[in-house]
C-alpha cells in the first residue's frame, strides 16, 4: 500500500510537469493554431541559463525567476521575429519551422555548455516525510504544488484580467480581435512570452531530477503532447488532468505490469490516447469544434 | 500565373517531343552514372535514393493528402526490420520483398482505420506513437530483431558475371526500384486520386459533398505512404546492410519531416530534393565542426524556410518571380502572383502551379 501511495505522489509530479508543458503548447496552440515542438527545447534553454546563473553564485530562487523573466522575453521574440512570417501561411511549414528551432537551440545548449549531464540544484530538500505510514518525497509534493499555483495564477489572468479577456479574444479570431482594436500581433508575442515562462517553470522543477542535459526534456515532450491530445485542445483543465492520468498510469503500469516494464512505459499513454480516441475523438474534456462550409 | 505557358508559342523545352527526350537523357544519364563515379559518390547517391523514397510516401500523406504523419520513419524501419529478417532466413529475395511492402502496408492500415477518424492534429499524435513505441518494441523483440545490437543482412552484392562492383549494383537496384516507385506515385498524384487527396486536404466537408470520402482517401493515402515506407526499407537495407532499433528513432522521424518540407510538400521533384536534404546536410555539416552539426542543422532549416516556405522546389519560381519584379521596377507586377509573395507562403496560389507545369 505505502508503495502504491508513494508512486501515485511520483506519478502526480512528473505529470505535473508533463501538464505543466502542455499547458505551454495549449497556450500557443489556442493563439496561433500550432503545436511548437520547440516548448521543451526553450524550457531547457531556461533551465541551462538558471544553471549557469547558480554557478556565478546567484541564489537558486532567484536565479529561476531571473530564467523565467528571459524565457518571457525569449518567447515573445520568437514569435515576433521568426514565427510572424509563417502563422499565415502552410501549417506544416510553420510546424517544421518550430522543429528546426528545437534542433538549433538543442545544437546550442550542447555546444556552449557540451552534451554531459550537468547537476542542478533542487528547490525543495530531497528528504521524504512520513504521513499515516507512507513515506513521500518532499520535492514531488513540492513541484505538483509549485505547478498547481502556477496553473491557477494563469487561470486567473485568463478570467480575471482585462489581458487575459484580449489574449482569449485574439485566440477565438484574430481577425475580429484586429478589428475591434486590439493589438493582435504584440498580444501573440505576450501569450508565446507566458507559454515559455510557464515551459521554464515546468524545466526548473524537473532538472533536478532528470540532470540537465541539452535532449532534457524531449521525452516530456512527447509526453506532454499526449496529453494535451488526451484532454482535449480546448481545455486547459482538461490537459491538466490528462497530464496527471498519464504520470500515475505509467508509474503504476511500469512497475505492476510485468509485460510493460520500464522500457515499454512510454506506450502507456498511447495506449491510453488511442482507446479515448476512438470513443471521444474531441478528447477527454474538448469540445467538438465545427466548421461552416 | 505564367501567362507564357498557355500561349501558342510555348517555349521548346515545353514541345512533347522535347519532354520525351528529356526523359531519355535522364533514363541514360542514371544508366551511365554508377559506372564513372567514385565509391563514395555511389553509396551517397544510393543513401539519398532511399530517403527519397521514404519522404516521398511521407509526401503522399502529408504533402498530397494534408494529414500530418510523424510516423513514417517506422515503416522504413520496420521494411529494413522484415528484410534483414527475411534474409537471415534465407528467403527468396523477391518474397522477402514484397512482404517488405505488404507488412507495413497493412500495419499502415490498420493504423489509419482507426486515426482517419480524427481530424488534424490528433492523427499527428498517433503517428508519434509509432515511432516512441517501435524502438523499445524492437529491443524487446530481440527474438526477431536482435534487441538493442541490431541485425545486419547482405544480399545486394552484384551478381558474378556482371562485371559490376557492389556500390555500382546497389545504386542500379535503388535507381530501378525508386525510380518505379517515383514514376507509380506521381501517376496517382496526377490523376483522379490525386485530385480526390487535394480536395481532401483543401476542405473535408468540401469533399464529402462532393461524393469523396475523407475517410476512405485518407486511408488509402496512409496504406500507400506504409507502402512505400516499407519500399523505402527494403533499400534501406540493400545500401546500409544494418538496422537498429535507433534506425525509427523519433528524432529521425522528424527529421524525415523536415525534409519533406525543405524538399517542397506536395511535390515530386521535392521529394528527392527532401532526400538529399537529410542525407548531404548531416554530411556536410560535420565536415564543417562535428560540435556544431546540430546547431548548423537547424539554423540551415531556418534559413532555407525564411527564404524558400515552399521549400526548395520553389526556387526556380522565385529567381523567375524575383527578375521579373526587379524588370518591371515597383510598377504594376502580374496580379495574381502578389498575394503569394505578400503572405509568403506556398499554400493554394503556388501549388497548382507546379501541377500545372507538370501538365503543360
Amino acid at each position: 500500500m505505502g508503495k502504491f501511495v508513494q508512486l501515485v505522489v511520483d506519478g502526480l509530479s512528473t505529470g505535473s510537469v508533463y501538464g505543466a508543458l502542455a499547458l505551454a503548447i495549449v497556450l500557443v496552440n489556442q493563439a496561433t493554431g500550432l503545436i511548437n515542438f520547440a516548448q521543451g527545447g526553450m524550457a531547457v534553454l531556461a533551465a541551462y541559463v538558471t544553471w549557469w546563473l547558480t554557478n556565478h553564485s546567484v541564489p537558486l530562487i532567484l536565479a529561476i525567476l531571473i530564467s523565467i523573466a528571459l524565457s518571457f522575453v525569449f518567447g515573445a521574440v520568437v514569435e515576433r521575429w521568426l514565427m510572424r512570417r509563417f502563422e499565415r501561411g502552410d501549417p506544416d511549414t510553420a510546424v517544421v519551422v518550430t522543429i528546426g528551432l528545437l534542433t538549433l537551440i538543442t545544437g546550442f545548449c550542447g555546444w556552449l555548455w557540451t552534451y554531459n549531464n550537468q547537476q542542478f540544484p533542487s528547490l525543495f530538500p530531497l528528504r521524504t516525510v512520513s504521513f499515516l505510514g507512507v513515506s513521500i518525497s518532499i520535492r514531488s509534493i513540492g513541484t505538483t504544488v509549485v505547478i498547481v499555483v502556477a496553473m491557477i495564477l494563469l487561470q486567473a489572468l485568463f478570467v480575471r484580467t482585462k489581458l487575459g479577456l484580449a489574449l482569449r479574444a485574439v485566440a477565438i479570431n484574430p481577425q475580429s480581435a484586429a478589428f475591434s482594436g486590439l493589438p493582435v500581433g504584440r498580444l501573440l508575442m505576450v501569450g508565446w512570452g507566458l507559454a515559455a515562462a510557464l515551459g521554464a517553470v515546468a524545466a526548473a522543477l524537473v532538472a533536478p531530477q532528470l540532470t540537465l542535459t541539452p535532449g532534457m526534456l524531449d521525452n516530456a515532450l512527447v509526453y506532454a503532447l499526449a496529453a494535451v491530445i488526451l484532454g482535449g485542445l480546448t481545455s486547459p483543465v482538461g490537459v491538466v488532468v490528462a497530464a496527471w492520468i498519464i504520470g500515475i498510469l505509467e508509474n503504476l503500469a511500469a512497475v505492476y505490469v510485468s509485460f510493460i516494464g520500464f522500457d515499454l512505459k512510454v506506450a502507456v499513454p498511447f495506449i491510453l490516447i488511442f482507446v479515448v480516441l476512438i470513443v471521444r475523438p474531441q478528447g477527454l474534456f474538448g469540445r467538438k469544434s465545427v466548421v461552416r462550409v | 500565373m505564367a501567362p507564357g505557358m498557355t500561349s501558342p508559342a510555348s517555349p521548346v523545352w515545353q514541345r512533347p517531343w522535347a519532354r520525351w527526350a528529356g526523359w531519355l537523357l535522364l533514363v541514360v544519364v542514371l544508366a551511365v552514372v554508377p559506372l564513372v563515379m567514385t565509391e563514395f559518390a555511389n553509396e551517397t547517391l544510393a543513401r539519398i535514393g532511399v530517403y527519397a523514397v521514404a519522404v516521398l510516401g511521407l509526401n503522399v500523406v502529408m504533402g498530397y493528402a494534408g494529414q500530418v504523419s510523424l510516423g513514417q520513419i517506422f515503416f522504413l524501419g520496420l521494411g529494413a526490420y522484415i528484410t534483414a529478417y527475411g534474409v537471415q532466413e534465407e528467403w527468396n529475395i523477391v518474397l522477402v520483398f514484397v512482404l517488405a511492402c505488404l507488412i507495413p502496408a497493412v500495419v499502415g492500415l490498420l493504423v489509419a482505420l482507426a486515426a482517419a477518424r480524427l481530424g488534424g492534429l490528433a492523427i499527428a499524435m498517433v503517428t508519434i506513437a509509432l515511432p516512441i513505441v517501435g524502438v523499445p518494441l524492437a529491443k524487446r523483440l530481440s527474438d526477431f530483431t536482435g534487441g538493442s545490437q541490431g541485425m545486419s543482412a547482405r544480399f545486394a552484392d552484384a551478381p558474378e558475371g556482371s562485371g559490376l562492383f557492389d556500390d555500382q549494383w546497389v545504386l542500379y537496384v535503388v535507381l530501378i526500384i525508386g525510380g518505379i516507385v517515383f514514376l507509380l506515385t506521381r501517376n496517382l498524384v496526377r490523376g483522379k486520386y490525386g485530385r480526390a487527396f487535394a480536395i481532401v486536404k483543401g476542405n473535408e466537408n468540401v469533399a464529402s459533398s462532393m461524393g469523396i470520402s475523407p475517410y476512405r482517401y485518407k486511408v488509402l493515402a496512409f496504406t500507400i505512404a506504409s507502402l512505400i515506407g516499407g519500399v523505402s526499407g527494403f533499400l534501406y537495407m540493400a545500401v546500409i546492410q544494418y538496422t537498429s532499433p535507433e534506425t525509427m528513432s523519433f528524432g529521425h522521424s522528424i527529421q524525415l519531416v523536415a525534409a519533406m518540407v525543405i524538399g517542397g510538400a506536395a511535390s515530386i521533384v521535392g521529394s528527392l530534393l527532401g532526400g538529399a536534404y537529410y542525407v548531404l546536410v548531416p554530411q556536410l555539416t560535420n565536415l564543417v565542426d562535428p560540435s556544431l552539426t546540430a546547431l548548423l542543422q537547424g539554423a540551415l532549416l531556418l534559413v532555407v524556410l525564411f527564404v524558400l516556405p515552399g521549400g526548395l522546389v520553389s526556387l526556380p519560381r522565385a529567381l523567375t518571380r524575383g527578375r521579373r519584379r526587379s524588370r518591371a521596377g515597383r510598377g504594376p507586377v502580374a496580379p495574381p502572383t502578389t498575394p503569394s509573395t505578400t503572405t509568403g507562403s506556398g499554400t493554394a496560389a503556388e501549388e497548382p502551379e507546379t501541377e500545372r507545369q507538370g501538365h503543360a
